[in-house]
């Protein structure tokens, strides 16, 4: 067959034995290709084929000289006539796809040359390509797989050249595609140097669509054998998720403004209940912000604009200055405020308001107050009450005293009356004598005269005692009756920068005796040690109630101050009625008090600490031994 | 001493009683001397010829009735006659109690002044 597919070529050049071996050979050596390979003359009629034509394109030695036309097989080439005379006229090569059944053939007609010159034919080779083609099949399969995943994925994808520019993308990327202009320092740096690339997040409003919400990310991707860097871009959409947290950030702000309406109600009610208003002061532009409550105190509408002349109008007359102070200081330094003042009620009635305010300043300097008002106006008034019961209490007690005086009275107004009688005898008889004793009764009547000017000022002295009430026996504790006292004094000795201290005995027995009367003593005894740390500047102003069971049942109450002391020679007279260091004070503080504890059968005493200042103390007996007399003599 | 009236002693804390008693004593034909506290009249040289001593009961260190004490511990037996501004009566039944010859309640007359130095003179206590 292969010597038969020759013979054509032969016949057309057959010279001489040397060019036949050569051509026999030749054959032989193309009978070994598996490529199938078909000569066609220039009369486009088939000159020879090989073996592997034979055997794959089903070619017989009766093919030979037959027009290529007629090869039935061939007819899958539709132009092969016209191809091959182009190519035996231009001497280029040309190819085609053929199919012979369910293979593929990549035909190549290639100019066949007499010896290297004339080109008598041309020379078809059929490459197998049917696997290639099933290859390049899959391929196209699978892309349009993936592309059909890609387009079904509701996020738009892109594939980026390394300049950006858009190599592929899904459908929704082209649905939804926009500006990355925005994004392109970002890409480009990832890109170029292979930097992370963090997603962000995209707004952006699409026609039709509207705002949408995208996160952007990108990676870079490396295909395998290819040199140029490419980007996928990936845009999520997560404007659905962004709105379902709006709304879930919506929930949770009307939570937390229902937690704050809560919070704020409480604290309107505190204010309420308090009388207690806050404000906010911005010092530099006078802007100034009340709490409801504020307005309430101050009794103006809520929410009017409130100014430095609004509050000034209310504002205690006398306290005008006072607050117009306290603001111009707060003003420039800046420092926390406290201070009480008055308003006037436009009913003529005054409320006592206490406050505090804390000074800030903001990030730029600028000074601003909080503070509070509270309305003390009830606390106020009770004090003042207080203050009334206190010294009524006073003067009840030191009425009540009186009883428990009269023997002090008596002595010391009868001291001068003794004076005088005894002067005014002396006196007549001295006038009596023959010859009388002028000298001596002149000096006698002035003696009268001066006693009864000191009897004068006896009375002129306790005057102010002359009122008689009943006392009240009844069983006490000391503890509490000096307790009573302590809270009754505790605002004065305050004020007089004094720090009381106590040191009350637990199991201290009851004893009998008017409570007044004991609180007057205590009260005395108080205000005397108070009164005597008045001119003490380098220590703490100490002063120590202390209460304590002594032997013998008795209970002891002592005071002890840290003040000026008392002379030794004094300490006999202290006690004594009317006896007084105090240039303003009546001195009969002590004595009244020993005549009172005298009187529940106990004894007051002075010692002088071993420290600075002095201590009085006063012990009575506990229990029903110690009943005084119910009724003064 | 060469004077042969009886002495009289006021001991009281009282200028004005240390003032005006000594001169009507001795216009009753007494002599008086005065002392302004129980230790003043302790600390004299007329404690062993005082025929009467007038006390105050309340004053300014040794108190009337503490003199008292100390004189009977003393063995000195001197009449007192106490002379107070206190006006407490419950305080004389036990001064008399005590041996004083009479307790007078300033301000007191002098009729009652010459009868209670007149008893203590007289070494019996007069009815009251």
């Amino acid at each position: 067959m292969l010597n038969d597919g020759c013979t054509g070529l032969r016949a057309v050049n057959g010279d001489d034995a040397a060019t036949n071996r050569a051509v026999t050979d030749l054959i032989n050596i193309l009978d070994t290709v598996q490529v199938p390979m078909v000569v066609v003359r220039r009369d486009l009629m088939i000159a020879g084929f090989n073996k592997a034509a034979a055997d794959v394109l089903r070619l017989s030695p009766s093919d030979i000289g037959q027009a290529s036309r007629d090869i039935s097989v061939l007819a899958g080439l539709p132009r092969l006539e016209e191809q091959c005379s182009q190519v035996i006229v231009s001497g280029v090569e040309s190819r085609a796809d053929f199919r012979d059944g369910d293979r593929w053939f990549v035909t190549r007609i290639a100019p066949f040359k007499e010896g290297d010159s004339q080109i008598i034919g041309a020379v078809l080779t059929f490459t197998n390509v049917t696997a290639f083609r099933a290859s390049i099949d899959q391929v196209i399969y699978e892309h349009e797989c993936t592309k059909a995943i890609l387009n079904t994925v509701a996020d738009p994808l892109v594939v980026l050249s390394a300049d950006q520019r858009i190599q592929s993308g899904n459908r929704a990327f082209y649905t939804l595609f926009f500006e990355l202009a925005s994004l392109r320092t970002k890409l480009k740096a990832m890109v170029a140097d292979g930097e992370a690339f963090q997603a962000v997040e995209v707004e952006h409003l699409f026609p039709g669509e509207g705002q949408r919400t995208l996160i952007l990310d990108a990676r870079p991707l490396t295909l395998p054998g290819h040199p140029e860097r490419r980007v996928l871009v990936t845009f999520q959409d997560i404007t659905a998720r962004k709105q379902a947290e709006t709304v879930n950030d919506l929930r949770a702000i009307a939570e937390h403004k229902e937690e704050l309406r809560r919070s704020e109600a409480f604290l309107v009610e505190a204010q309420r209940l308090s009388l207690t208003g806050s404000f906010y002061w911005r010092v530099p532009t006078d802007e100034i912000t009340w709490s409801e409550q504020l307005y309430r105190i101050f009794g103006f509408d809520q929410g009017a604009p409130v100014t430095p002349e609004l509050i000034g109008a209310r504002v205690h007359p006398e306290d005008v200055p006072l607050l117009h102070d306290i603001i111009e200081r707060a003003r420039g330094a800046g420092t926390d405020i406290e201070c009480e003042y008055r308003l006037q009620m436009p009913d003529g009635s005054v409320k006592y308001l206490h406050m505090v305010a804390h000074g800030t300043r903001d990030e730029d300097g600028r000074l601003e107050y909080i503070g509070a008002v509270q309305d003390v106006t009830a606390r106020r008034l009770s004090e003042q009450a207080l203050g009334k019961a206190q010294s009524e209490l006073a003067h009840v007690t030191r009425a009540t005293a009186l009883s428990a005086l009269t023997a002090s009275i008596a002595h010391e107004v009868n001291q001068p009356l003794s004076g005088i009688i005894t002067n005014a005898s002396t006196c007549l008889r001295m006038l009596a004598t023959d010859p009388p004793n002028v000298e001596g009764a002149r000096e006698t009547a002035r003696r009268t005269i001066r006693d009864g000017n000191r009897a004068c000022d006896v009375i002129a002295r306790v005057r102010a005692l002359f009122t008689k009430k009943e006392s009240a026996i009844e069983a006490l504790d000391l503890n509490e009756v000096a307790r009573e006292v302590m809270a009754l004094s505790l605002s004065d000795l305050q004020g007089n920068r004094v720090v009381l201290q106590s040191e009350l005995a637990r199991d201290l027995p009851a004893i009998i005796g008017d409570r007044i009367q004991l609180q007057q003593v205590i009260l005395n005894l108080l205000r005397n040690a108070s009164d005597a740390m008045v001119d003490v500047h380098d220590r703490l102003r100490q002063l120590l109630v202390r209460t304590e069971r002594e032997d013998g049942d008795r209970v002891r109450v002592s005071v002890r101050d840290a003040g000026v002391g008392v002379d030794p020679q004094s300490m006999d007279k202290l006690l004594d009625a009317f006896y007084t260091t105090k240039t303003d004070g009546m001195g009969i503080g002590l004595s009244i008090s020993r005549s009172i504890i005298e009187r529940h059968g106990g004894r007051l005493w002075a010692e002088a600490n071993d420290g600075p200042g002095a201590t009085f103390s006063f012990s009575v007996p506990s229990g029903p031994a110690s009943v005084p007399d119910a009724a003064p003599r | 001493m060469t004077d042969r009236r009886s002495l009289v002693s006021v001991v009281d804390d009282d200028e004005s009683m240390r003032e005006s008693l000594p001169d009507l004593l001795q216009l009753f034909g007494f002599a008086a001397e005065s002392f302004s506290s129980a230790e003043a009249f302790l600390a004299s040289d007329v404690v062993s010829e005082t025929s009467c001593l007038l006390l105050d009961i309340a004053m300014p260190g040794m108190s009337g009735p503490d003199l008292q004490q100390e004189l009977s511990r003393r063995r000195q037996k001197i009449p007192i006659v106490f002379i107070t501004g206190l006006a407490d009566e419950s305080i004389r039944p036990r001064l008399l109690a005590r041996g004083a010859v009479e307790c007078l309640i300033k301000p007191f007359s002098e009729a009652a002044l010459l009868d209670a130095v007149s008893a203590a003179l007289c070494g019996h206590i007069p009815d009251r």
